[in-house]
């Protein structure tokens, strides 16, 4: 009853994730889980682009959020959630890459949320999802992780510095090389395909 | 200048990852040089299709499949650690519970043995002389006092006059039939 009356207040807002934070911390599972939907796509999206197949993005996204679960103390605002959250799946994902490697085949490839009703646009995306994923599969672990952050999940260079603990200058260089061979890989997908 | 030593910057360049300063400085070469026009262009088309194909939605229920598995594995550990807790719990009781039992049980509450008098030792003392009381009082005899050299010493109580001393030897057996303890004691008494 407590965990539904605070589900029916609880916003979008800032203040109310902080509320949810707290809530979570005292062991409310109604409020976690309602943090975990505000910050779901953002750790399972990036886990995908990390990891390249679904199976092991949602298997990371699992252990990334228990792991929230059980230092929600360590994570003192709402502020510093989602630096947490990628810093960790991060870390994760790496892990996960080194227990699990393995090369994955296109039709492992997440499907969007529904198949469009225009084929030809469907057929689009699909090609864009295809250029996406193996395009990132050119790149370096390291590449790969400051491009995804950088550009695809738009956090500052200074919070991909600190989410993949390394300096400014390095993650410059890392996603100014990741660029250079994604516009390279995109040119000659597009010229043997087209 | 080569173009190739253009291509870091121009890379930044694309990405708004570059000081006010190196900004202009990247645009004033790619103004005057088509090739890195071209890069640059290549470069913003292909990050442009990336995070097209990065904001698609995901179906819903990747997303709920891995809330109920972190719910799931939640409410378990929760449970798990109930059960732990009453299990526990029940443990300390019933541990409680015997204990409080064996101590309130009559008779065999642990007690000392009472030692046993198992006779005299040696030779009866033969029958004190009389004492010659009303002698003994009239002329005191000069006491012998032991040097106090040493504190803490016991020292045997003078023998009471009229009294019987009668050794005896008290046996103590413990709990470790290893172990009796042999006490030889002295009885005093009024001499009957």
């Amino acid at each position: 009853m407590k965990a539904l009356a605070f589900l029916a207040t609880v916003g979008p807002m800032d203040g109310d994730r902080s509320s949810a934070i707290a809530a979570a911390q005292a062991g409310d599972l109604a409020a976690f889980e309602l943090l975990m939907r505000q910050h779901e796509r953002m750790v399972l999206v990036t886990a995908l682009r990390l990891l390249g197949n679904l199976e092991d993005a949602q298997d990371a996204s699992q252990e990334v959020f228990l792991r929230l679960y059980r230092n929600l103390r360590k994570v003192e605002s709402a502020s510093n959630v989602a630096g947490w959250l990628y810093r960790v799946t991060v870390n994760i994902c790496h892990d996960l890459r080194r227990r699990r490697p393995r090369p994955v085949a296109l039709d492992e490839i997440a499907e969007p949320a529904a198949a469009g009703p225009d084929p030809q646009r469907s057929a689009t995306e699909a090609e864009r999802r295809s250029v996406l994923e193996l395009s990132l599969r050119m790149l370096s672990e390291k590449e790969r992780a400051a491009l995804v952050l950088r550009d695809l999940e738009g956090l500052s260079t200074e919070e991909v510095a600190r989410a993949l603990g390394s300096s400014e200058a390095t993650v410059r260089s890392q996603v100014s090389k990741a660029r250079v061979k994604v516009r390279e890989f995109v040119e000659r997908y597009f010229r043997r395909h087209v | 200048m080569n173009c190739r030593d253009w291509e870091e910057r121009i890379a930044l360049y694309v990405g708004g990852d570059l000081a006010a300063s190196e900004a202009a400085e990247v645009e004033r070469h790619v103004a005057d040089c088509a090739g890195c026009q071209v890069f640059a262009s290549g470069l913003k088309q292909s990050l442009e299709l990336l995070r097209e194909a990065h904001q698609e939605p995901l179906a819903a229920a990747h997303f709920a499949a891995v809330r109920a598995r972190v719910l799931a594995e939640l409410a378990g550990e929760r449970r798990a650690w109930w059960r732990r807790a009453w299990v526990y719990g029940l443990a300390a009781a019933a541990a409680v519970a015997l204990l409080v039992a064996f101590a309130v049980r009559p008779g065999h509450a642990p007690q000392p043995r009472r030692p046993e008098i198992m006779g005299q030792a040696g030779r009866p003392t033969p029958p004190e002389p009389k004492v010659q009381v009303a002698e003994a009082a009239a002329q005191p005899k000069p006491v012998h006092r032991r040097p106090q050299g040493r504190t803490g010493s016991r020292q045997a109580a003078p023998p009471v006059l009229g009294a019987r001393v009668e050794p005896v030897m008290v046996k103590l057996e413990t709990d470790d039939p290893d172990v009796v303890i042999y006490w030889i004691a002295e009885i005093r008494g009024d001499a009957k």
